[in-house]
């Protein structure tokens, strides 16, 4: 089950995949800082004027917003062609011909995958929570950062295997546009909710978020990662309004968690059952 | 012992093309061809065998094993046809993945011992020299050289070529056919799949045919070519008239004439014959009626592409609607 660890580790930084994603995630992480360093100098309140502490809040949501953006981009371009892409190549048919079963390769090839998916994740969460903390001051515990950072790379990997299921079904390119819509779906979802916090809710946008939620709970996970990295309901009070489509209108519950987790085994055990039976 | 034992395996697609009702018994330690025109079903079939495709229909065993099952891919070696390796690796580096696919456990693939064995198998393929360049750099020969030494890596007991010398140079089909037999001299059974009718002539012990999808023919393949009725056998003769020929019409009989045919005449008396005989001492009465009629004889014997015909007779007769 572990082959494909450093298989796909070989595969990232040969083909540069890595050494790419970490120059330009290095470049966001810059400019990021540099952000942080502008804003929390604004005014020169004191570190725990509400003013401030919500600006280093929407400082922090909006680095994690486009974090998890990173991360998702990752794994979208990473595993999009998993199965098909590999099969028009013809890389898999000389690998499928071996005496494992395919349940197994598949699970073994979402491993070499989460590994470094996960790897990347953590230290893209770490940094921009570490820098919003060392440089503005916004006070973070241990316990909170943990939590909100187990939640913050369970969300990449559910969205990993959502694009391996589709990679089973359907051609590279196609189920790289599939993928990336659905995310964009559920990000979309995620913002709309935010503004509702405004305008009000209505019975019809309720299902609707919902709905998508259900579909791929990316960005409900994320929302909860966010609300546990802030300090859960201590401070937490401060983000469900005020900030416009980044603002978190209902936290998803510990059901709602354990929710994702079955759905991320249901889409695992559809994938290793769906190429069981695919023709190569 | 038989290797390969299929009954009536059958896969389609949406109903058309593929393999139907094949039933096949390849026998241990032989090199056994099979042949077909493009569209006949081979690469379905191979893929079935392989573990890639699961049949509609039918049954059979690898090995002993059923089809389909990971210990029946235990002890097979597979080259197929449209493949690529991993780019970003070396052929040390492929070989150690594949190994590790086979069954070996990581510290194994660290060892003295599978580094040397690597190095053998890089070395009976040709790639001692590349063993640490990157597969993207290779040439479509070397690939396929590389395929071949991901097949033969793990001892296999029966290996599977799907067009092993697609890609190859003259010398490495001539290498290619070496190995072939030193491997059947190993005891291991090889099933190709090629339409190099020369090498299946030169190294199948067996072969079978398949045609539109369905097995029209297989056995031993001096048995086969010889089903058709005969063998195919030049003469190149001296002396020829325009007369020779009526001369020789009433001297050859009946039975003969049908399957005599002269190929070409020069102005200077050279001709070419070709008939069709069904064993040696047909052809010697043949030669000895030519030299009483005055001729000489310069070159006598069975033409080599006798496969290629039986080939194109077999498809040829297919499509005519005559199954064989």
């Amino acid at each position: 089950m572990t082959m494909y660890i450093s298989a796909t580790f070989k595969e990232l930084t040969r083909k540069r995949v890595f050494l790419v994603t970490l120059i330009l995630t290095f470049i966001f992480l810059v400019l990021f800082a540099f952000g942080v360093r502008a804003i929390s100098g604004i005014g020169e309140q004191s570190q725990f004027s509400p003013e401030r502490l919500l600006n280093n809040m929407v400082m922090m949501m909006l680095g994690l917003f486009f974090a998890q953006f990173l991360s998702a981009f990752f794994v979208l371009f990473s595993t999009m062609g998993t199965v098909t892409g590999e099969q028009e190549n013809g890389l898999l048919l000389a690998v499928a011909a071996r005496p494992i079963s395919r349940w197994r390769l598949y699970l073994a090839k979402w491993f070499g995958h989460a590994v470094w998916i996960v790897a990347y994740s953590a230290i893209l969460f770490v940094t921009v929570v570490w820098t919003v903390h060392s440089l503005a001051g916004l006070p973070i515990l241990l316990g909170d950062l943990l939590r909100g950072l187990g939640l913050f790379v369970w969300m990449p990997l559910l969205f990993l295997s959502l694009t391996m299921l589709g990679s089973v079904y359907l051609p590279m390119l196609g189920n790289g546009i599939c993928s990336a819509l659905l995310y964009g779906l559920a990000l979309f979802s995620g913002l709309v909710e935010g503004i509702t916090v405004y305008e009000g809710s209505h019975p019809a946008l309720d299902k609707f978020f919902l709905l998508t939620g259900l579909l791929l709970p990316t960005d409900s996970v994320y929302r909860r990662s966010v609300y546990e990295v802030v300090g859960g309901a201590d401070w937490a009070g401060l983000m469900t309004a005020d900030m416009g489509p980044f603002s978190i209108a209902s936290v998803p519950s510990n059901v709602f968690l354990l929710y994702t987790v079955g759905y991320a085994a249901l889409l695992l055990l559809l994938g290793c059952r769906a190429f069981s039976r695919k023709d190569l | 012992m038989m290797v390969i034992d299929t009954e009536q395996l059958t896969k389609t697609y949406n109903g058309c093309g593929g393999c139907r009702g094949v039933s096949l018994q390849v026998p241990e330690g032989c090199i056994f061809g099979l042949l077909g025109p493009n569209g006949a079903g081979k690469s379905t079939f191979v893929k079935i065998l392989a573990g890639l495709h699961r049949p509609d229909s039918g049954w059979g065993t690898v090995l002993g094993k059923p089809l389909g099952r990971p210990e029946a891919r235990r002890k097979l070696g597979y080259l197929p046809e449209l493949f690529r390796y991993q780019d970003w690796l070396t052929p040390v580096e492929v070989l150690s993945f594949h190994a590790r696919l086979g069954g070996l456990r990581p510290q194994e693939t660290r060892s003295p011992a599978f580094r040397n064995r690597v190095r053998d198998t890089l070395e009976l393929v040709g790639l001692q020299n590349a063993a640490d360049r990157r597969v993207g750099g290779f040439s479509k020969g070397m690939q396929q050289r590389l395929g071949l030494a991901a097949a033969l890596l793990l001892d296999p007991a029966l290996v599977i070529l799907d067009e092993p010398a697609s890609a190859l140079d003259p010398v490495g089909r001539y290498e290619i056919r070496s190995l072939l037999k030193r491997l059947r001299g190993q005891g291991v059974t090889v099933f190709l799949n090629t339409h190099l009718l020369e090498d299946v002539e030169e190294l199948c012990d067996e072969a079978a045919f398949l045609y539109g999808g369905e097995l029209l023919a297989s056995g031993p393949l001096h048995q086969l070519i010889n089903s058709t009725g005969g063998t195919n056998w030049r003469f190149r003769l001296g002396g020829w008239l325009p007369e020779t020929w009526a001369e020789l019409s009433n001297a050859v009989g009946d039975t003969l004439l049908p399957h005599l045919r002269l190929v070409e005449v020069d102005d200077i008396g050279y001709a070419l014959l070709t008939a069709r005989v069904t064993d040696r001492e047909q052809a010697g009465y043949l030669c000895a009626l030519f030299m009483r009629n005055g001729l000489t004889l310069y070159e006598s014997g069975p033409e080599r592409n006798n496969l290629e015909a039986w080939f194109l007779q077999m498809a040829q007769s297919r499509q005519g609607g005559n199954a064989q």
